[in-house]
């Protein structure tokens, strides 16, 4: 129980924590440079491993279709399931749950580090705001490059299924990029997209969180880093099923 | 005239009191070394001198104004004119020496590039730092680690300066830097508090020495008085006869 109130407590500090950043943080001045320091950090540098992931996914979930469908006479159904499912689904939410293990990580122990070596204190000591400085740079960061790799992901994941599809199960190249572009809507692309942002939102509360909250040394980085990686992977599997019906909803409306 | 005036200061962690009632001034350009048991709280003292700590009831005032109750935001324009020396020099580790002391010189003055780099030039030769602009702070002894601390936190001329045992795990040679680095900064009026457990040091810098037990200020005396008087109770403390 008290677990559980912990767990409560995080959450309510990660969003209260983000809201005070948003309040200062478009205050000037505003620090590019380190906003563009985070983007290469979170975005560049986790490109090869979220397009691996996407690429492996595709390829897995088309052959595993494949296999499975071609016993009940259902082979051609393939490119409509695999691309169906990694544009709404499994592109997005594996894309982020790679991004929180190795985002959340990163910046809990980064800033975890520094609140134990005294930095975030010398940050405030010297003048100057660790929000504006540490949370509002990773913060925006994060919103920027999640839903791009996250966008590429889906892309790379497709490509992935389309190449097992056609390589390995013997469909058509041209039938399957016929099946992809008739099944796949622009609200489908926007739903899996759109979930992207949320989830780009709690892995940066969570992991600045646990890092400006970490106690006890460098053992307590540690304990504040698998936090956050748990706390944010929970919230992106978790908040996947409401924010599908969310969209769902907005999707029945338009 | 009193620079800095602490009243009815208390502070407690969870159940723990740490300070209760706990007063004292410190006039401009003076030094006052704060004395104390490892654990009595001297550092939570200084910390909240610069809104780091807010302390559960009381008064502080910097320069006559009132820092308890202020934001975040209010206590930056505090903050440029309290410096705050940390123990481990807390220096930016992602950043080398040169950026680590442009720092403060980017964020609240209107130099340009060359302007800065001519006041870091001036400062690195004056700390004997000079040709270590660009080395990380991994890789730069405590000694010197320490000195560019201080230099980064005196770099914009504040009026105050809170030393936080500034010379602990120091060799000599560089104790001696300190002390002269802080003598200096005496000379120029700069106002300041001395946090130490190193006696030959706070001998050399302070004017006036307080002692921090159970909770308290049991006793502020001027350094001649604490020499010659064999019973006052900071001369028994640096004896070893109390923690």
């Amino acid at each position: 129980m008290s677990k559980f109130k912990n767990f409560l407590e995080a959450l309510g500090g990660a969003f209260h924590l983000i809201l005070e950043t948003i309040k200062i943080g478009f205050q000037r001045p505003i620090y590019t440079k380190l906003i563009l320091d985070q983007i290469y950090h979170i975005g560049v540098r986790s490109l090869p491993l979220v397009l691996i992931v996407a690429a492996s996914s595709g390829m897995v979930m088309a052959l595993q279709f494949g296999y499975g469908l071609a016993k009940f006479g259902g082979k051609l159904y393939v490119p409509k399931i695999v691309s169906l499912s990694i544009v709404r689904e499994m592109g997005p939410v594996f894309a982020c749950l790679m991004l929180a293990a190795r985002v959340s990580a990163g910046i809990t122990s980064e800033i975890g580090s520094m609140k134990v070596t005294q930095q975030i204190d010398a940050i405030r000591a010297l003048g100057t705001s660790p929000l504006k400085k540490i949370v509002f740079p990773r913060l925006t960061a994060c919103m920027i490059a999640i839903p791009m790799l996250s966008a590429g992901a889906i892309i790379v994941g497709v490509a992935g299924g389309l190449m097992v599809g056609s390589l390995e199960l013997g469909l058509d190249t041209q039938f399957y990029l016929q099946k992809i572009f008739t099944t796949i809507k622009l609200n489908d692309y926007l739903s899996g997209f759109g979930k992207t942002f949320f989830f780009a939102f709690f892995i940066a509360s969570t992991s600045c969180y646990y890092g400006l909250t970490v106690t006890g040394g460098t053992q307590g980085v540690g304990h504040a880093t698998t936090k956050s990686v748990v706390t944010s992977s929970i919230l992106i599997v978790a908040g996947d099923y409401f924010l599908t019906k969310f969209f769902l909803v907005i999707e029945q409306w338009l | 005239m009193a620079i800095i005036e602490v009243n009815n200061f208390s502070k407690k962690f969870g159940n723990k009191i740490v300070h209760k009632n706990i007063e004292f001034q410190v006039n401009k350009g003076e030094c006052l070394g704060l004395l104390g048991g490892s654990g009595a709280g001297k550092s939570v003292i200084l910390r909240s001198l610069i809104g780091l700590e807010k302390p559960d009831t009381g008064s502080i005032k910097i320069e006559g104004e009132e820092i308890v109750y202020k934001t975040e935001k209010e206590l930056i324009e505090i903050r440029k004119k309290v410096a705050y020396v940390f123990q481990n020099g807390a220096l930016f580790d992602s950043m080398n020496v040169f950026d680590n002391l442009a720092y403060p010189l980017k964020e609240h003055t209107k130099l340009n590039q060359q302007q800065i780099s001519d006041e870091i030039s001036k400062i690195l030769i004056e700390f004997g730092l000079d040709g270590n602009e660009h080395i990380f702070p991994s890789e730069l002894s405590g000694g010197m680690q320490k000195r560019v601390g201080l230099a980064r936190s005196i770099i914009i001329n504040p009026h105050i300066v809170l030393f936080d045992e500034p010379t602990a795990g120091l060799d000599p040679f560089n104790t001696i830097k300190i002390q002269e680095t802080i003598l200096k900064l005496k000379e120029k009026g700069m106002t300041s508090i001395f946090v130490t457990h190193d006696m030959p040091s706070a001998f050399a810098v302070c004017d006036r020495l307080a002692l921090v037990q159970e909770g308290k200020v049991t006793c502020i005396d001027t350094v001649q008085n604490v020499k010659k008087d064999e019973n006052n109770i900071i001369n028994q403390f640096i004896k070893g006869y109390y923690v």
